[in-house]
């Protein structure tokens, strides 16, 4: 069999991820407390960090484990690994289908919530951080692949477009299940906002930041963890089905209004493929 | 556009890597929450049984959905109340929690990340990485607080 030669062949990655998951179950989830609630530590942040610790493109010490070529056929491994945990949501959906269908239109709107990165990230980026173009491809959306996709059609990715949005999507994989993880346990201690709403919002970004969400979560309300779980899968799900549409047809044409209006004076015609014609924002990047 | 191209899906290549990531979760699922093993490994088995007709449904249905969202649907259309076989379903599946399913793939994604990300990482600078903190504390906080609003206009 093909197919089982090569999964054997990596067999020195599989036996790596094994440990690293022996490692972090046994470690388990370690409470923080902070000020206004608590900050939890779930074992997926550990198993992604000993991963980036045994990456020969991090440390030196990764390049004893394994080589390159095994690190290049990890990455399709993800989209694979994470197809278990999608399978266990949608099957905690389906028993909760009133709960989900009362919720309804909560869920639908919060979909355009999406569109919050827009309100609070594009104008820090312009007016306080003074960034160019790199704005629009960073802040239209939280940067995962059908966004990529979005900004390399209409721009390619060696656009300044194209940078900002590889950055943010670079950045979310590194450190979004950190920053998902501590926003939720921090929101649902301190208990301003409901946490059927909390747990809907876990559904906007990446698998393993609703993992991390989530796991944050249904760790500070234990009572709700089946309604927590079915939001958020019914969420993502959501995410999956409007999401690429949203950024195409809503976020992007918002950013290059709200780009026009802020920079309009300065930054005429620009397009992405741009450099020459604009001294002002030049001047900003140096 | 790229984003609509339908990836082509090696179903004996995703078999043989789901029933690694199986394994790992298993041993997970074993020595985390320390949930029983022969139930912990039934609850697996059929969690890969739906990845496996997801997978099946986003490769030969004629329209495109990208496979995490069949596996999804799967997973949520034979739980329904009154499927047949439902309550033996869900009871399975509760055998696996939840949050140990993802910690193999985070382990895999910590090792993959590759030098031109890390290269991205350093050029884009400090500002790129603050900027990306406030885009998903928006996202997250924009989505949590219209959710909060509609559940509260609903009296739900």
């Amino acid at each position: 069999m093909e197919a089982v030669r090569k999964v054997a062949s990596l067999w020195r990655l599989h036996v790596l991820v094994l440990a690293f998951t022996i490692a972090a179950e046994l470690v388990g989830i370690v409470k923080i407390p902070i000020g206004i609630g608590a900050i939890l530590l779930l074992p997926l942040l550990y198993s992604f960090v000993l991963g980036l610790l045994a990456n020969p493109n991090i440390t030196a010490l990764g390049r004893k484990f394994i080589g390159s070529d095994e690190v290049k056929a990890a990455t399709p491994l993800i989209v694979i690994a994470i197809m278990p945990f999608i399978a266990k949501f949608g099957t905690t959906i389906g028993p909760a289908i009133d709960k989900i269908i009362s919720a309804g239109p909560a869920l639908l709107a919060q979909e355009i919530g999406n569109l919050g990165t827009i309100i609070l990230a594009f104008p820090i980026a312009v007016l306080v951080l003074r960034m160019g173009r790199e704005a629009i491809g960073a802040t239209f959306s939280i940067a995962r692949e059908p966004n990529i996709a979005i900004i390399a059609d209409r721009y390619t990715l060696k656009s300044k477009e194209g940078a900002g949005v590889l950055g943010v999507y670079v950045v979310g994989t590194l450190a979004g299940t950190f920053i998902f993880a501590v926003m939720a346990s921090v929101l649902a201690t301190a208990g301003i906002l409901d946490v059927r709403a909390l747990a809907m919002a876990c559904g906007v970004g990446s698998g393993s930041m609703m993992a991390a969400c989530t796991g944050a979560l249904t760790n500070a309300v234990p009572s709700m963890e089946d309604e927590i779980v079915a939001l958020a899968g019914a969420s993502n799900l959501l995410t999956y089905a409007t999401g690429l549409y949203v950024g195409l047809f809503i976020a992007l044409p918002m950013v290059n209004w709200a780009y026009r209006i802020l920079r309009g004076s300065e930054d005429e015609g620009a397009s992405g493929t741009d450099g020459a014609a604009k001294p002002a924002t030049n001047k900003q990047e140096g | 556009m790229s984003a609509i191209t339908r990836p082509h899906i090696d179903m004996s290549e995703h078999a043989a890597v789901l029933f690694v990531v199986s394994i790992l979760c298993l041993v997970a699922n074993t020595v985390g929450p320390g949930n029983p093993v022969v139930a912990g490994l039934i609850g697996m088995a059929v969690l890969y049984a739906i990845v496996m007709a997801g997978l099946a449904l986003a490769k030969w249905m004629p329209f495109y959905l990208p496979s995490v969202a069949w596996i999804s649907i799967v997973g949520i259309v034979i739980t329904l109340p009154g499927m047949p076989g439902q309550e033996w379903i869900v009871a399975q599946t509760e055998a696996v929690n939840f949050l140990i399913l993802a910690t193999p793939c985070l382990a895999y994604a910590g090792l993959a990340i590759a030098r031109n990300e890390i290269e991205i990482a350093k050029t884009s600078g400090w500002r790129i990485a603050l900027v990306a903190v406030f885009v998903l504390a928006g996202t997250y906080l924009g989505s949590a607080v219209i959710a909060h609003l509609v559940l509260s206009l609903q009296g739900a």
